[in-house]
């Protein structure tokens, strides 16, 4: 396949062509396309998808591809080597594999979008359109980037578009406002990891991910002594890598709705269904935990920055999936489960196990597309009532959104043997491993996280049962409106890839049984030496220990992280599977307004901006007015002042000019001659 | 390759540029005798200009033919050493030759109706043979002789406007601070001549460097001194007092002249001498002393110039300023660093000839039209005069060294070149003092587009000869930003050959 790698921009361009043809037909105002520019969309995501299976099939046979593709800045720092600012494609198994799962889902979004949007009779159309093939286009630029500085623009491209996407409906009051909430919160991570991408080019003089000249490979041999790197604030290397890893682990813990920066998640809900989708499964929220995985040679290394991320995902898998379980609308519910489930990868990545994250940001990309496009399609039902106690019986008028909805559901819920149970599966168990191995730390992101699994069980279910089971609450509830092909198609699809997309990794069995069925594992250790698993193995902190061996670690992890999924599901089930469910939310007493409130984050981080931020930036305005431009002030009234005392030396007396001009000399010549020494 | 044909002739022939210069001013001399009553300005016009570009052409030509350059042997000189051809001559000859073809078109319209036509155009000529001569100058009786003959014929340019008390007053100033000015030379030409024996700058170098025969002291108050003349041509504190008053009461396309022209010439002339002449470190340290006028140039004239109320004197003192910046050429030289601030300093020169020159014709447009002097009078007249009002934008902005107009590059490279050759306070002081500049020709921009005109402009028939050195000067001051390059490259290895 020679010259297949040279196509790698298209993957990114195609959609960025459907953009621009959008943004075209929106410009001229008329209607030129069919389908309001969905069309070229779905083709543009279609042969994007294609060409990344193509370069995934390369990959499966062993090719690689990291090359620069434009250099758009370059200069030197006296004293230093040059520094060169570039645009690159970085193809191997974690790119390929992701390039897959984003082109697939964007593509399943797209014509989906036609049921969801076009069937509706949506205005703006092509806006929307235009918006999506953006977003498609920012993220497969940022999957496909090879250095952190191209991560960071199309990162940022990434953020305007959901901007733009979650504000589609911009003239109702809800979703500018959630928008622009989204845009900001994340903005606020972004803006450390801003100034982690500078200290990481001022640190090492690249971004590069992959190759002996990139920068994960610098900090490896830096802590080594093998090489040379810029540290600052007086910090020693491994405590500086440390300061820039947090740092940009801002910009992630942003992106990916990680605590405490989630808030911004449930509010984007306001935007149209697909979109959600999009967002939570291949994009956005992806983003952050993709950029870990990118980088991870960097974070190996540093045991304080690991620590961090798994225990801010622990916290944020438990804290979230808590806030899940009272929420009234079906989409809230499935917005706290994601913040809930990306909390899992967190830990994974912080825990060690890059190939358990990678695997569940797989099958959480299926099954979260899946509930969404479900999701979507009950609301298309009920003409767009997301009030899940005005549902209720579904089950039998729906039976295509219904068991597919179920099948995400079991996998979200890790039930065997769907696929969320083998990654969530492998997530805990890494952690545990290696807790035991002399990681406290760890073990305590491990509780967190087994305490989430039931909770998540708990909230999936009892979406499920008040949504589709009982009897229906209300009259659209009980005739709902049929939904076209267009929705029941990507449902059937994203249904299968959720039922059995564990088997890409079934750790669990190889370790029983000795055969070679972790095809993830075997995907992720080859390409780049550098970036492989067993590289990541050998350079983390961590090792392993287990509870009477193994195999029977295994067993006994599976059972019980299974064991608690079934006991939050018999919960759900007991109160929720009736005929005509109640809330049930009372017993919870003080609990239940706490959660409800989502513990007051909102409030406290309004709070935070009116009462911290809001001074401070007008001190600063003082200062600025006052100080600032009373300096400026003052310099121009002292330059005018002065000028016009010069202006008087000009007498017009031409007397006046020969005798100054005469004492100038003289003061020079008595001047020069005292330092030259001739005079006196 | 056979030989270019510029290094096959004759060794007199380089000083072609200069001789078209006096020969089309004898010419000038001629068509008026046989047509004593200028019935036909647009003849006289018409040869001056020719005279002018058949100049520049020649210059160029034998620029490009790479005549008195290294590759081609080195400098010509001629006439016992007196005169030399080389890089930086034939450069700042071509400048001169580029602002006496503008000045000589725009003054088709400006004298319209006026006596004595002939006579300014040849006046102008010989002016610019003066400067020719100034920067062919090889030693210090040379410099002096065509230092006058640059002189001479400019103050009677200023006080051209006989029946103008101002034009009047303005030469008569001019002509006693210049004669003071020259005295204060001559007097230095003979200390240095005192101390070392000799006025050929070769020769000076070599005796100053050897000790100037025990007469240091003698030397260094004649190398001040010598400074002092080339201070007065340069218009730089202290011998700046003429220029305000001479640039204001003079005819606008005179006030060009002399800002743009003549001041490059006595650019010329300082840094050949003192590159050529006087050795660093041997009795006087006179970068320090160019430092001192740079610094005291630019700070007084930008600041000077933000108070003015009448365009032409706020130009008049932005005119000194830059000559302030040009003495950073002189101010950052250093042996280590070689020609590369100079050559910086010779470009900006080269664009400053451009901008400085459009500028003072727009004001020459402006008188042509009736309108006032002040900023005032300029309110609106945008609406007007669109094409005339975008050149001035453009000078404006050059002139304060924004992009995308060639002032830009030329300040920053001078800038630059100061930094690089250790003198960072100065480009600090160079760039606050461009701050500053800022204020004063912004307020030209805002008058002439935002504010509303005070009274009815009745601008008459459009001067279309004005009109079109206004428009060429500002199409060169744009194309200098991309032929930026070319200009400082030849500018440094012009000034890089000079260094002894």
């Amino acid at each position: 396949m020679a010259g297949l790698f040279d196509y790698t921009p298209a993957v990114v361009l195609l959609p960025f062509l459907s953009f621009l043809i959008a943004v075209g037909v929106a410009i001229s105002g008329r209607d030129l396309l069919p389908k309001g520019g969905a069309v070229p969309g779905i083709a543009a995501t279609a042969g994007s998808f294609l060409l990344s299976v193509a370069l995934a099939v390369a990959v499966a046979g062993g090719e690689v591809y990291n090359e620069t593709v434009y250099a758009w800045a370059g200069g030197a720092v006296p004293g230093t080597e040059g520094l060169e600012l570039t645009f690159g494609v970085l193809i191997d198994p974690l790119s390929a594999l992701m390039l897959v799962i984003v082109t697939l889902v964007a593509l399943l979004v797209h014509v989906f979008s036609l049921g969801y949007m076009n069937d509706e009779g949506e205005t703006g159309l092509p806006r929307y359109y235009a918006g999506l093939g953006l977003f498609t286009a920012s993220m497969l630029g940022f999957v496909v980037a090879d250095n952190l500085l191209m991560a960071f623009v199309f990162f940022e491209l990434v953020g305007l578009c959901s901007y733009l996407l979650i504000g589609f409906h911009f003239r109702e009051p809800g979703p500018p406002s959630a928008a622009k909430k989204a845009f900001l919160v994340t903005r606020f991570g972004d803006y450390f990891f801003l100034v982690g991408v500078v200290a990481v080019l001022a640190t090492f003089g690249t971004g590069q991910f992959a190759g002996p000249e990139s920068f994960p490979v610098f900090a490896e041999e830096a802590l080594h002594g093998e090489h040379a790197v810029n540290t600052f604030l007086g910090l020693g290397e491994e405590t500086w890598f440390t300061v820039v890893g947090l740092l940009v682990l801002g910009g992630v813990i942003g992106k990916s709705a990680q605590f405490p920066l989630q808030t911004w998640l449930p509010d984007a809900m306001e935007g149209p269904t697909p979109v959600s989708a999009l967002i939570h499964a291949a994009t956005m929220v992806a983003a952050g935990v993709y950029l870990v995985a990118r980088m991870y040679g960097f974070y190996a290394v540093s045991p304080t920055a690991l620590g961090v991320i798994a225990l801010v995902g622990g916290f944020t898998a438990l804290f979230a999936g808590t806030m899940g379980i009272v929420k009234r609308e079906l989409k809230q519910v499935l917005a706290y489960s994601t913040i809930s489930q990306y909390g899992y990868m967190m830990l994974a990545l912080g825990a060690g196990g890059y190939v358990a994250a990678t695997f569940h940001l797989l099958t959480h990309a299926f099954f979260k597309a899946l509930l969404f496009l479900g999701a979507g399609s009950v609301i298309i039902a009920m003409h767009h009532n997301e009030n899940m106690w005005d549902m209720g019986g579904l089950k039998g008028r729906m039976p295509v959104t219904y068991y597919s909805f179920l099948a995400g559901s079991l996998a979200l819920a890790g039930i065997f043997p769907f696929a969320g149970f083998w990654s969530k599966d492998e997530i805990l168990y890494e952690t545990l491993v290696h807790g035991l191995g002399g990681q406290p730390l760890l073990l305590v992101g491990y509780v967190f996280g087994l305490l989430a699994v039931p909770v998540t069980a708990f909230y999936t279910f009892r979406m499920v049962f008040l949504t589709f089971h009982g009897d229906a609450r209300t009259e659209q509830a009980s005739s709902p409106e049929p939904v076209g092909w267009n929705v029941k198609g990507p449902l059937a699809v994203l249904g299968v890839l959720a039922a059995g997309a564990g088997v890409v990794n079934l750790a669990p069995v190889r370790v029983l049984t000795g055969a070679h069925v972790d095809f993830l594992h075997g995907w992720l250790d080859a390409g780049f030496a550098e970036l492989t698993v067993h590289h990541y193995e050998e350079i983390d902190p961590y090792s392993s220990a287990y509870i009477g061996g193994e195999a029977t670690t295994v067993l006994v992890g599976a059972a019980v992280s299974l064991g608690l999924a079934l006991l939050g599901l018999a919960l759900a089930y007991k109160l929720y599977a009736v005929p005509t469910p109640t809330e049930h939310t009372a017993k919870l007493g003080s609990v239940r307004d706490l959660l409800y409130d989502n513990y007051y984050q909102d409030e406290y981080q309004v709070f935070l901006a009116r009462r911290v931020v809001l001074p401070l930036a007008r001190a600063a305005d003082t200062f600025d007015r006052s100080v600032v431009d009373g300096a400026v002030d003052a310099t121009s009234s002292v330059s005018l002042f002065s000028g016009s005392r010069i202006r008087r030396i000009q007498t017009g007396v031409v007397s006046n000019y020969a005798a100054l001009l005469t004492l100038g000399l003289t003061v020079l010549l008595v001047l020069f001659g005292v330092l030259g020494g001739w005079l006196l | 390759m056979a030989a270019p044909l510029q290094a096959e002739a004759p060794t007199w022939t380089a000083l072609a540029p200069a001789l078209a210069l006096v020969v089309t001013g004898l010419v000038l001399i001629v068509v008026d005798s046989i047509d004593p009553d200028d019935g036909s300005p647009a003849l006289l016009a018409g040869v001056g200009t020719a005279g002018a570009l058949a100049s520049l052409g020649l210059a160029g030509w034998l620029l490009a033919g790479g005549t008195g350059q290294p590759d081609t042997g080195g400098a010509i000189a001629l006439y016992g050493d007196a005169l030399v051809v080389d890089g930086m001559t034939l450069f700042f000859q071509a400048l001169f030759a580029s602002v006496t073809a503008l000045v000589v078109v725009a003054s088709y319209d400006y004298l319209y109706d006026r006596e004595y036509q002939a006579e300014f155009y040849s006046l102008v000529l010989f002016a610019a043979t003066g400067m020719a001569l100034m920067a062919a100058a090889n030693s210090l009786s040379v410099a002096f002789v065509s230092l006058e003959l640059a002189s001479l014929p400019s103050y009677a340019l200023v006080s051209y406007l006989k029946r103008d008390t101002g034009s009047v007053e303005a030469g008569l100033k001019y002509f006693l601070v210049g004669a003071l000015s020259s005295a204060v030379f001559a007097f230095g030409i003979s200390l240095v001549y005192a101390a070392t024996g000799s006025l050929l700058l070769a020769d000076v170098y070599e005796t100053l460097a050897g000790g100037a025969n025990g007469l240091t002291g003698v030397a260094g108050v004649g190398i001040v001194m010598v400074a002092g003349g080339f201070a007065f041509k340069t218009a730089s504190v202290p011998f700046h007092f003429w220029a305000p008053e001479a640039y204001e009461g003079a005819p606008a396309p005179v006030s060009a002249f002399l800002s743009s022209a003549s001041k490059a010439a006595g650019f010329a002339l300082a840094f050949r001498v003192f590159v050529t002449g006087f050795p660093l470190g041997a009795g006087i340290d006179w970068v320090l002393l160019f430092q001192v006028l740079a610094v005291v140039t630019m700070t007084l004239g930008n600041f000077a110039a933000a108070t003015q109320e009448e365009v032409k004197r706020m130009l008049a003192y932005s005119s000194i300023g830059h000559a302030g910046y040009a003495l950073i050429g002189l101010a950052a030289f250093t042996t280590a660093d070689g020609g590369n601030v100079l050559g910086a300093s010779m470009a900006h020169l080269m664009v400053y000839g451009f901008m400085n020159t459009g500028a003072f014709l727009f004001v020459a447009l402006a008188e042509r039209w009736g309108i006032g002097r002040t900023f005032e009078d300029y309110a609106g007249l945008a609406d007007r005069a669109p094409l005339a009002c975008v050149a001035m934008t453009v000078f404006m902005f050059s002139l304060a060294g924004l992009p995308p107009f060639g002032g830009f590059f030329s300040k920053y490279f001078l800038f630059a070149g100061a930094v690089e050759a250790g003198f960072w306070w100065l480009a600090a002081v160079g760039a606050v003092n461009s701050a500053l500049s800022l204020f004063y020709y912004s307020r030209v921009v805002k008058a002439l587009w935002l504010e509303d005109a005070t009274a009815e402009f009745e601008l008459g028939p459009t001067p279309t000869a004005l009109y079109a050195a206004v428009v060429f000067a500002a199409v060169a001051t744009v194309l200098l930003l991309p032929g930026f390059g070319a200009v400082i490259e030849t500018a440094q290895a012009a000034a890089t050959a000079v260094l002894p």
